[in-house]
């Protein structure tokens, strides 16, 4: 499914579409996966909340960058193909935690073009989980959810609280 | 061997995301700088005026999270939980955590935030130490007094019980009663009863490091009493921002659930 914003368009991707059809490469295609996937599933509570099969990677203009307890939130405006404007929210950690890893509360202000990765909520699909999220023409990450948290997924281990 | 170059491919590709990875995470500092292991030494673990042992912090885990039987050191199953507790944590489900709704983590939890003991003086000495946490205690903040009042006969239950404190030569004590069974050990659910009693044994083994020898003793909840062991490690020192404690407000903005339409996150049971 193909989106834009302004001149830029962009691909929502399809979990289906990275399947390999050959038996012989499903190994290779569930270890892409896995390695994928392994940061959102440890989020405290992503698996309650959110959906990993809804993984996004959009681009869209700054409405809000909530540093609030207990988990810090950015709200972005994504034009749809249609010409739709849905306000998504994006949960990361807590404010204290991305302070920490190096994020000011000038460094992202409203009004400013980013591109974000994301995974939807269950219910309502505009309510995700942030994986990533850079400045459009940049290459600096902003944020990402941490490898503990992966090294904890991968090792089937309960999600620790965050 | 026809299998040889798909598996040359397959290592190959997995090479190429790990590190890609590495790539996309190296402009993030880490979220909890610790002293390195390597460091542990560099300095006399400090003492205060007096000759007390500094065990202020602040520090980073020492406690259970996620698994309390891992954690603590045990292995899968060790943990002599009886069959009704045991059956209750297999219930648990994640959106009925108590910390999810802003509620105190309770003891020996700590989540991946800074934490300390706050030791306070009064013209009696050492009479409070205090234990903060970053998040987790939802602002109500654990008491251990250390003036040498015994536990109450009968205390109310409450989510961090009464704790009274002593100085064993430099390892610091602390004998629990009274907590409620509301919170649970960790994420997994794993349950006790208002018969809980803790022992916490707190040593500062270096500058960078202090162990946490744990036992529980919860004749509701468990067959036997155990003890588990965990470590803290000290924030590192002179860090430019979040070196210390951070506000934490956890009920300003709680959309846990929302996203899946859950009510009533928290619950507790």
């Amino acid at each position: 499914m193909k989106a834009s914003v302004g001149n830029v368009s962009f691909q929502i991707p399809n979990p289906n579409d990275q399947i390999p059809k050959r038996v012989g490469v499903w190994g290779l295609g569930l270890g892409i996966f896995w390695f994928c996937t392994a940061p959102l599933l440890a989020h405290h509570g992503f698996d309650t909340e959110y959906d990993a099969k809804k993984k996004v990677k959009l681009e869209g203009v700054v409405t809000q960058v909530a540093w609030t307890n207990p988990h810090m939130r950015v709200y972005i405006d994504v034009t749809g193909p249609d010409g739709k404007v849905v306000n998504w929210n994006l949960e990361l950690t807590s404010p204290n935690r991305i302070r920490r890893q190096g994020w000011g509360p000038r460094d992202l202000m409203p009004g400013e073009k980013v591109i974000f990765e994301g995974y939807g909520g269950k219910v309502i699909e505009s309510r995700g989980s942030l994986l990533s999220i850079r400045k459009a023409g940049s290459e600096t990450y902003l944020f990402e959810q941490g490898k503990e948290d992966a090294e904890i997924a991968a090792e089937g281990r309960p999600v620790p609280a965050r | 061997m026809k299998r040889l170059p798909l598996i040359v491919i397959a290592t190959a590709a997995l090479g190429l995301v790990v590190y890609a990875q590495e790539e996309r995470v190296r402009h993030i500092a880490p979220a909890n700088p610790v002293v390195a292991d390597k460091d542990v030494n560099s300095q006399p673990i400090p003492r205060l005026p007096d000759g007390t042992i500094d065990i202020t912090g602040p520090w980073f885990g020492g406690g259970s999270n996620g698994d309390i039987e891992r954690e603590g050191g045990l292995k899968p199953g060790e943990l002599p939980l009886l069959p009704w507790a045991r059956e209750l944590r297999e219930k648990r489900l994640p959106k009925d955590e108590p910390y999810t709704a802003c509620l105190p983590m309770g003891v020996p939890r700590i989540n991946p935030y800074p934490w300390k003991f706050a030791m306070t003086y009064t013209s009696k000495g050492l009479t409070h130490i205090y234990q903060l946490h970053e998040t987790g205690d939802a602002g109500a903040h654990r008491v251990i007094y250390m003036d040498g009042r015994p536990h109450p006969v009968d205390p109310i239950p409450t989510w961090w019980g009464h704790s009274t404190g002593k100085f064993e030569k430099d390892t610091l004590v602390i004998d629990t009663i009274g907590y409620n069974d509301k919170f649970w050990f960790d994420s997994r659910g794993t349950p006790h009863t208002e018969k809980l009693h803790t022992v916490e044994r707190w040593t500062r083994i270096n500058f960078g490091r202090m162990t946490h020898q744990f036992t529980i003793d919860d004749p509701g909840a468990l067959s036997r009493s155990v003890t588990l062991n965990f470590t803290a490690s000290l924030i590192r020192p002179g860090i430019k921002d979040g070196g210390d404690l951070l506000e934490f407000i956890c009920l300003e903005d709680n959309q846990y659930g929302v996203a899946a339409g859950i009510q009533g996150v928290g619950s507790g049971r």
